[in-house]
């Protein structure tokens, strides 16, 4: 048995595979969370929004677990793209989300020191955008995705990186009241630039990249390089959904505080 | 499957993907280049994959198959998918030509290799694909029915030839060829007829020369035919010569 999804090399089969480690740290995370909400509720402020945290560890579950994590990880590209949409893209907000505003405090001054760099809107996407790139370079790819520790690896990567490129737009900080929604608007909007690079790569090049995929058995016949191009266009259009729904919401909270504001003034 | 070809060291996918670690060492440098480019100029990343470092030889104008000792090509007389017989020396003279035994039952190295070969001989310029004749014979003939060896073949390129013939003749020239034997794996059915076969896992390439021999492992990439293709089209001298 495996504890966590990696290319096998064996013909791809529908006979489900248990990976304890994915349940492990799923189980980990909610009960990390259910923990810390307590703690929120004890101090007299909100308890914030299990309903969202649920949300984001269940996306978070489908994600890393049979089928999609196994299939993701040694046989489509496209697959592994998915993989990166939903833990890199939707599960962090949604686990953003079910933290109340102000939360968390980290009880150690340097780790709260190196969370408060770490993110800043300019370095959460710099950061981010390092991690998309590296995480998807062939030599990576094949050499990270051949064991489970590394496969491992690029899955925390990628949800550590969701959760730090997330935190400025989600998590309103009292000590960034400059970051209002307009900027908000903007970092989004130039995350969506950004991962073209990715994008071009995977979908123009003329040939499969990564060995992982090229070599793995064949999933209903889908061809290496029609995989491929499947996956740099999910990069492309999978992030660009994602952003864009927030982007919208952020724009409609945008509208929304600038009509309360003109009726305070009215009314003031 | 996959056991039979370690044992004869015939390339597994395991060992390939597991080559990782120590082909990425020796490519930090182009690494960080990649990265660089990806990040600030979109438009760079654009490129064929050849520089994932599946070559085998460092020389830029080698062959990234392996050179084998140089010898005549088998001379054998199988049944291709038409029932019609096939002349392998003589159909393939003056071609390039890759010789693979494998069956279509195969899950993972028979179907990964047709189709990378198939790939790439789409891509190439009309007169050089037809100077590569692409020679399947099945090591599961009982299995391998001439109507399901052509339909299996055509999926990758109708052009790929099919031959069929019995075990022992079969093995025999793979013997000849320095190749194992090809071995039912399983010693019982496991449903109705679910078996694996053993083989060998490379692609034995042909030189027009006549005389030129590489192998292909599993683990050999896309980019390793379309580079070498070519040459061997080309080739009328042996490699380094």
């Amino acid at each position: 048995m495996q504890w966590w999804c990696a290319a096998r090399g064996s013909a791809w089969t529908w006979s489900w595979q248990a990976y304890p480690g994915v349940w492990l740290l799923v189980f980990a995370l909610g009960a990390a969370y259910w923990r810390a909400a307590r703690g929120w509720g004890s101090t007299g402020g909100s308890r914030g929004h299990p309903g969202w945290f649920v949300a984001g560890l269940i996306g978070l579950w489908v994600a890393l677990d049979w089928p999609i994590g196994a299939l993701g990880a040694g046989y489509l590209a496209s697959v592994h793209m998915l993989q990166f949409v939903l833990i890199g893209l939707v599960v962090p907000p949604l686990l953003l989300l079910g933290i109340p505003p102000g939360k968390p405090e980290l009880r150690h001054r340097q780790s709260m020191r190196l969370a408060r760099i770490a993110t800043q809107p300019l370095v959460a996407l710099i950061l981010f955008n390092v991690v998309i790139v590296i995480t998807h370079l062939p030599s990576v790819v094949d050499t990270l995705m051949a064991s489970q520790l590394g496969s491992f690896a690029v899955d925390m990567a990628w949800l550590a990186a969701g959760i730090t490129f997330w935190w400025p737009v989600v998590l309103d900080r009292p000590e960034r009241p400059g970051f209002g929604h307009p900027l908000k608007v903007g970092y989004l909007i130039l995350a969506t630039i950004v991962n073209t690079g990715t994008f071009l790569y995977l979908t123009f090049s003329e040939l499969p990249v990564y060995a992982t995929f090229e070599l793995a058995p064949p999933v209903y016949g889908i061809s290496a390089r029609d995989d491929q191009r499947v996956a740099g266009l999910l990069m492309k259009v999978g992030t660009a959904a994602v952003l864009w729904t927030a982007i919208s919401i952020l724009f409609y909270l945008w509208y929304r505080s600038e009509e309360d504001r003109d009726s305070t003034g009215v009314a003031g | 499957m996959r056991d039979f070809a370690t044992e004869f060291g015939l390339g597994a996918q395991s060992e390939y993907l597991q080559s990782g670690p120590k082909a990425a060492k020796g490519r930090g440098a182009r690494t960080l280049l990649i990265a660089a480019l990806l990040l600030i100029a979109p438009a760079q990343g654009c490129g064929d994959g050849s520089g994932d470092g599946s070559s085998r030889n460092d020389a830029a104008n080698s062959f990234r198959g392996v050179v084998l000792e140089p010898g005549p090509r088998p001379d054998f007389t199988l049944t291709d998918t038409g029932g019609r017989p096939f002349d392998f020396r003589r159909e393939t003279d003056g071609k390039v030509a890759l010789l693979f035994f494998g069956y279509t039952h195969c899950p993972d190295v028979c179907p990964v290799q047709m189709a990378g070969i198939a790939a790439v001989l789409r891509d190439l310029p009309w007169e050089i694909r037809d100077q590569i004749e692409v020679v399947f014979v099945t090591t599961d003939p009982a299995r391998d029915t001439p109507d399901r060896l052509r339909d299996w073949l055509s999926e990758f390129d109708p052009g790929f030839v099919g031959l069929r013939g019995g075990m022992e003749e079969i093995n025999r020239i793979q013997a000849g060829l320095d190749l194992p034997p090809s071995v039912r794996l399983s010693a019982a059915p496991v449903e109705g007829d679910s078996y694996e076969v053993g083989h060998a896992a490379h692609v034995l390439a042909f030189a027009p020369d006549g005389r030129m021999r590489l192998a292909y492992p599993f683990g050999t990439r896309q980019a390793d035919w379309k580079h070498d293709l070519p040459r061997l089209a080309a080739a009328k001298t042996r490699p380094g010569s």
